[in-house]
C-alpha cells in the first residue's frame, strides 16, 4: 500500500463539513439555518431559565440579592440536580422529534463513551 | 498564585477542569453538552441501525473500500433525518467553541499570568521555544477548536473544556483519562523507571500515567508550547511531579534505550500516515529492550463496516480530523509490527479505544 493510499482522504474535502465557516448539509441552506436557530434559541432560554431558578432560590434563603452572589456563586445541589433534569426533559420533548421516523425520540441521554 | 486559584475561582466547576467566566456561560454549555449527549451520542446505535437498513434496502456494499463508502456517503446524506443529525452535530460544535473561546478569553490576561506564574515552580517543570518551527499538518484546526493546538495561547485550556462538553461527563474528573491509562502495557520485566507520553495535549493521560507510577520519572511532550505550560499547569494543580517539553515525536530529543514505556493516546490519527511512521522509528529507537509502546486510537478499516467507514468520514468533516480516515486505512498495528515491534494480540473489534500494544525486542 503507497503513501498516496494512505492519504486518501475518501471524499472528505466534498463533505459539508469540511468547509470551514458555516456549511450547509441541506439543498436549501434555509433549513440549515432554521435548525441552528432553534438550538441557539433553546440554549439562550436555557440560561434564562437557570438564572430564575437560581434567583429565586437565592430570594428564598436570603430575601436578598446581590448581583455578584448570582455570577460567582453557583445553586444548590437539588436545585442542581432538578435543573439537570429539567434540562435534559426540555431537549428531549423540544428536539426529539426530528428523530421519530426510527425511534430515536426516545433515546435516553448517554456521554460520549 | 497557583493555576488552582487562578481558574477554579468561580462556582461550578467539573472535577479539574477550569470554569468558564460567568454563570451565563456555564449553563449554555450545560445545555450544549445534555443536547450532544440526547442528540447526538444517545443516535448513534439507533440512527446507525436506520442507515445500515437504508444501504441494505439500497443494495448498497457493506464492505468498508474506499468506492462502496463513497457511495454510502451519496446514498446516506440524501436522507433528511440523517442530514438534520449531522447538521446538528455540527451546530452543536461551532457553538460550544464559541462560548468556551470567548469565555476563556473574557480573562485572557489573568489565565496567561496564572500559567506565566506555575512556570517558576514545581513539582515537575515545562521547557518550551518561542521560535520552535511548527510543521505545517499541526497548523490544522482539530476539532475546529478555534486557533487549533498552536495558534492560540489558550489553547491548552480551550482543548481541557472543549474535552469535557465533548466527551459528554464522561472525561470529568479525568475518568476517561484514567480508563485509558490503565489499558497500557507494563513493559517486560516490569521495572518502569521513566514513563513517555508522545503528544501529551493537556497532559491529562499523563498525569494519569503518574498517578498510577508515582515513583516513575514521567515525560510529556507535545508539538504546542501552549499546550505544555497548560499541562504543566494542570499537573501542578494535582501535585504532580511531570516534565513537559515543547517536542516533534517525530524527532524525540531523548537517547536511545531510555523509556520502559512510551505511551500514544489518541495522537495517531491526527497527523498524515508519513508522520506516523517517523514516529513509530523514534519510538522503537528510545524504548529500551523489553520496552512497552502502547498506541490508543480509533480501530482500522480492516474491522469495519461501510456504515462505520461512513461515519468516520462525517465525523472526520464535521470535527476537523483531516488525517482521520488515512489512519483508519492504514491499520497501523502492521506498520508498527513492520518497523520491529513485537506485538501483543490485538482486539480489533474495538471502535475506539482500541490498543495496539508492541514491545522493543531483546535482541
Amino acid at each position: 500500500m503507497t503513501d498516496k493510499k494512505l492519504n486518501d482522504l475518501d471524499g472528505l474535502e466534498n463533505l459539508p463539513g469540511f468547509k470551514r465557516g458555516n456549511p450547509t448539509y441541506f439543498e436549501n441552506e434555509v433549513i440549515d439555518h432554521l435548525i441552528s436557530i432553534t438550538l441557539e434559541l433553546g440554549a439562550e432560554l436555557w440560561v434564562v431559565k437557570d438564572r430564575l431558578a437560581h434567583v429565586e432560590e437565592v430570594l428564598s434563603e436570603h430575601n436578598k440579592l446581590s448581583l455578584d452572589s448570582l455570577s460567582t456563586g453557583k445553586p444548590s445541589a437539588l436545585l442542581q440536580e432538578q435543573l439537570d433534569l429539567e434540562r435534559t426533559q426540555i431537549i428531549k420533548r423540544i428536539y426529539g422529534r426530528l428523530y421519530s421516523k426510527y425511534g430515536g425520540d426516545v433515546a435516553e441521554e448517554k456521554s460520549a463513551i | 498564585m497557583g493555576i488552582s486559584e487562578a481558574i477554579y475561582k468561580r462556582g461550578k466547576t467539573a472535577g479539574v477542569f477550569p470554569s468558564l467566566s460567568t454563570r451565563r456561560d456555564e449553563a449554555y454549555m450545560d445545555f450544549i453538552e445534555s443536547a450532544r449527549n440526547l442528540l447526538l451520542h444517545a443516535q448513534q446505535e439507533p440512527i446507525g441501525e436506520y442507515s445500515k437498513l437504508l444501504l441494505k434496502n439500497a443494495g448498497k456494499s457493506m464492505e468498508p473500500d474506499p468506492k462502496s463508502t463513497a457511495e454510502a456517503i451519496e446514498l446516506l446524506m440524501k436522507d433528511n433525518v440523517l442530514k438534520t443529525y449531522y447538521r446538528i452535530k455540527r451546530t452543536l460544535q461551532e457553538s460550544f467553541w464559541e462560548c468556551t473561546y470567548s469565555s476563556l478569553h473574557m480573562r485572557k490576561n489573568d489565565l496567561l499570568r496564572a500559567l506565566d506564574d506555575a512556570e517558576k515552580i514545581g513539582p515537575g517543570s515545562v521547557a518550551y521555544d518561542l521560535d520552535f518551527s511548527i510543521p505545517e499538518y499541526a497548523t490544522a484546526e482539530i476539532h475546529i477548536q478555534p486557533g487549533g493546538n498552536v495558534n492560540d495561547p489558550l489553547s491548552g485550556l480551550l482543548y481541557d473544556y472543549g474535552s469535557k462538553v465533548f466527551m459528554g461527563g464522561a472525561a470529568d474528573n479525568d475518568m476517561f483519562a484514567d480508563m485509558q491509562a490503565s489499558a497500557v502495557a507494563t513493559p517486560q520485566n516490569n521495572k518502569v523507571h521513566r514513563i513517555l507520553d508522545l503528544g501529551c495535549s493537556a497532559g491529562v493521560t499523563t498525569s494519569a500515567l503518574k498517578r498510577i507510577y508515582p515513583d516513575a520519572e514521567v515525560w510529556g511532550i507535545d508539538i504546542s508550547a501552549h499546550m505544555v505550560r497548560y499541562a504543566h499547569a494542570r499537573a501542578l494543580g494535582q501535585n504532580l511531579d511531570i516534565n513537559f517539553k515543547q517536542m516533534l515525536a517525530e524527532e524525540l530529543d531523548f537517547e536511545n534505550n531510555h523509556f520502559d514505556i512510551v505511551v500514544a493516546n489518541l495522537l495517531f490519527h491526527e497527523v498524515p500516515v508519513s508522520i506516523s511512521r517517523k514516529i513509530l522509528s523514534e519510538t522503537l529507537r528510545v524504548l529500551r529492550p523489553g520496552g512497552s509502546f502502547t498506541l490508543i486510537d480509533f480501530s482500522g478499516d480492516k474491522s469495519r463496516d461501510v456504515y462505520t467507514m461512513f461515519f468516520g468520514a462525517m465525523d472526520a468533516a464535521d470535527n476537523g480530523e483531516p488525517f482521520l480516515p488515512g489512519f483508519v486505512r492504514s491499520n497501523v498495528e502492521e506498520i508498527m509490527e513492520a518497523r520491529g515491534f513485537e506485538m501483543h494480540p490485538y482486539d480489533p473489534d474495538k471502535f475506539i479505544l482500541a490498543e495496539r500494544i508492541g514491545f522493543k525486542p531483546n535482541h
